[in-house]
């Protein structure tokens, strides 16, 4: 390297205000997903899941524990993996899929209206539910966080 | 700008390396087209929506990028009701599900259990809200046989019934509303909304294939727009109801008026759940009537609720919520054109039917939520609120609504 050029790296040293934007802006990146994952796993994860028709409970399930099918309406498949469960009713039918590896329950499929049901965030904590309006079911933690401020509306 | 160079460098240098790299380009090349084509066509699909409201900056907050303010509406002037400062040390949560009026209903209150007798008034209070909420229904629906409803729908043209003071109470609201919005609000579409298989046992999603006639729903809209026509009258502590003297004619057979009060019952509950809510000393949790109507009291961890208003065209996961406001101590209506519709040939027919026209809605607005006042009144507003559009909305908003938030989402 040349003299020449030594000297021309040396007066490049330094910070740049463009550096430091770029720099600002990754600790807030880094800052914002450490928020992120901190308030995640603060919550309390998911620990079992009861779904109801019409308020009425039709079917419980506790991860590494207890499976409750409490209506004839319900029927399920279960693997190593997960537990499909189906309930069928007058107004049609629902079927939720348990994921016993990711401790998460979502809504795969249903012939309601609008399929609304289907958009609900999978359920991985204590303070989600899922609920299907049209066919009047619920699906909501056995150990339900009562006290979380979030309404969906 | 010696940065700039710096940082031009460095992507130049990356694309030199994939250059003489022949495997790291394939490799690379082939992921990022996908990439790239990906998030073309999901911008290019993702559809906007504009929302309107009256509620004025700061008091809301927009939760998704695809939906954008289209438009405000003043007049705003309440004031926010009054926070009362609780300690809340050793609350816990409790719940209690409940079905009525063909919806499903969820009550959840916090308060310290623990203390001498509270878990019992608290089965007592589960117990009163339900035997409400039945009481509400066994009078207003016309699916049970002896409801006042039921009376009125088959009592002849011109004939006078006795009612109770609950179907009292929420006709005279019903009324009021009717008035207020010059009759975009109509309990008396009923056999509209039969004729669009939206009756409360109609199955309508798939088998729909044939529409009632224009002048077969030119025959119920003219019946419907009689509704003014109605008397209510109290004789000490009796109450009644006069049932308009017209009838219409189609396909030979005469109709007289019928009334559906679905619109409005579940928001009167919600008012008589707020009124148990106060008798039995509650301040914290809520009660969501089918998420039609309901009452937020304060919350045990943040003083406020946070309402996530989901999208009515959701089609992921992410269209969570698109607008969220804090509330507290207040009770919101909310109509949507999501949950009972189905459409033939693109267009879709939803069970709100425009009192104008008598056909379901089409006038671009999917959702609209109101927040405040009573939410009997305010589920009617709602219904009102769809039927009107978009201009004339925002106009009866910022003349007549001045005392309520008001939120709508249009296409």
């Amino acid at each position: 390297m040349s003299l020449k050029k030594i000297q021309q790296v040396k007066k490049d040293r330094g910070f740049a205000l463009f550096d430091l934007i770029i720099y600002g802006v990754l600790i807030a990146v880094v800052a914002a997903l450490f928020v992120v994952v901190f308030t995640a796993f603060n919550r309390e994860p998911l620990t079992g899941v009861r779904v109801s028709v019409r308020a009425e409970a039709v079917f419980e399930f506790t991860f590494g524990g207890q499976l409750s099918v409490l209506s004839e309406d319900v029927t399920y498949d279960e693997d190593s993996k997960g537990i499909t469960v189906t309930v069928q009713s007058d107004d049609g039918f629902n079927v939720i899929y348990i994921d016993k590896q990711n401790r998460s329950v979502k809504m795969k499929q249903a012939d309601c209206n609008g399929r609304q049901c289907l958009f609900f965030r999978a359920m991985t904590d204590n303070s989600q539910f899922i609920y299907c309006n049209p066919h009047a079911i619920k699906i909501e933690p056995i150990d339900r966080d009562l006290d979380s401020p979030d309404i969906i509306i | 700008m010696r940065s700039v160079h710096f940082q031009a460098g460095f992507f130049v240098a990356i694309l030199r390396y994939i250059k003489y790299n022949g495997a790291m380009k394939k490799f690379l090349t082939i992921p990022a087209a996908f990439l790239i084509l990906g998030c073309t066509l999901s911008a290019g699909c993702a559809k906007n929506y504009s929302f309107y409201t009256n509620i004025p900056d700061g008091g809301y907050e927009i939760t998704d990028s695809h939906f954008t303010l289209g438009g405000t509406a003043g007049g705003y002037s309440a004031t926010e009701p009054e926070i009362e400062e609780i300690d809340t040390t050793g609350y816990t949560s409790k719940s209690k599900s409940y079905y009525s009026m063909l919806s499903p209903a969820e009550l959840v209150v916090s308060a310290d259990f623990s203390a001498d007798g509270a878990e019992s008034r608290f089965n007592e209070f589960t117990a009163v809200v339900g035997a409400t909420l039945d009481n509400i229904d066994k009078c207003l629906s016309h699916a049970v046989e002896n409801s006042d409803i039921t009376k009125f729908n088959n009592a002849q043209a011109g004939e006078e019934i006795e009612i109770r003071r609950i179907t009292y109470e929420v006709l005279s609201e019903a009324y009021a509303v009717y008035k207020l919005t010059e009759g975009y609000y109509n309990p008396a579409l009923y056999y509209n909304v039969r004729a669009y298989y939206f009756g409360d046992k109609q199955v309508y999603p798939k088998r729909v294939s044939q529409l009632p006639s224009d002048e077969e729903v030119a025959v119920y809209t003219d019946l419907a727009s009689h509704f003014g026509d109605i008397v209510l009258r109290t004789d000490g502590d009796k109450y009644f109801i006069k049932k308009p003297d017209y009838t219409v004619s189609y396909a030979n057979t005469v109709y007289s008026m019928k009334l559906d009060l679905g619109g409005i019952g579940k928001g009167y509950a919600v008012d008589r759940v707020e009124g148990l809510f106060d008798e039995y000393g509650y301040k914290f949790g809520y009660f969501n009537f089918g998420a039609s109507s309901m009452l937020v009291k304060s919350n045990v961890q943040s003083g406020a609720y946070s309402l996530y208003f989901a999208s009515p065209r959701a089609t992921s996961t992410e269209s969570y919520g698109y607008v969220k406001i804090k509330t507290r101590n207040q009770k919101i209506s909310t109509s949507g054109d999501n949950e009972r519709y189905y459409t033939i040939n693109g267009v879709r027919y939803c069970h709100v039917i425009d009192p104008t026209t008598g056909k379901p809605v089409n006038k671009g607005i999917m959702s609209v939520t109101i927040i405040g006042g009573s939410a009997g009144s305010a589920d009617a507003l709602t219904t009102a609120v769809m039927a009107m559009g978009r201009e004339k909305a925002l106009q009866f908003i910022e003349s007549k609504l001045t005392d309520r938030k008001v939120v709508f989402l249009c296409e």
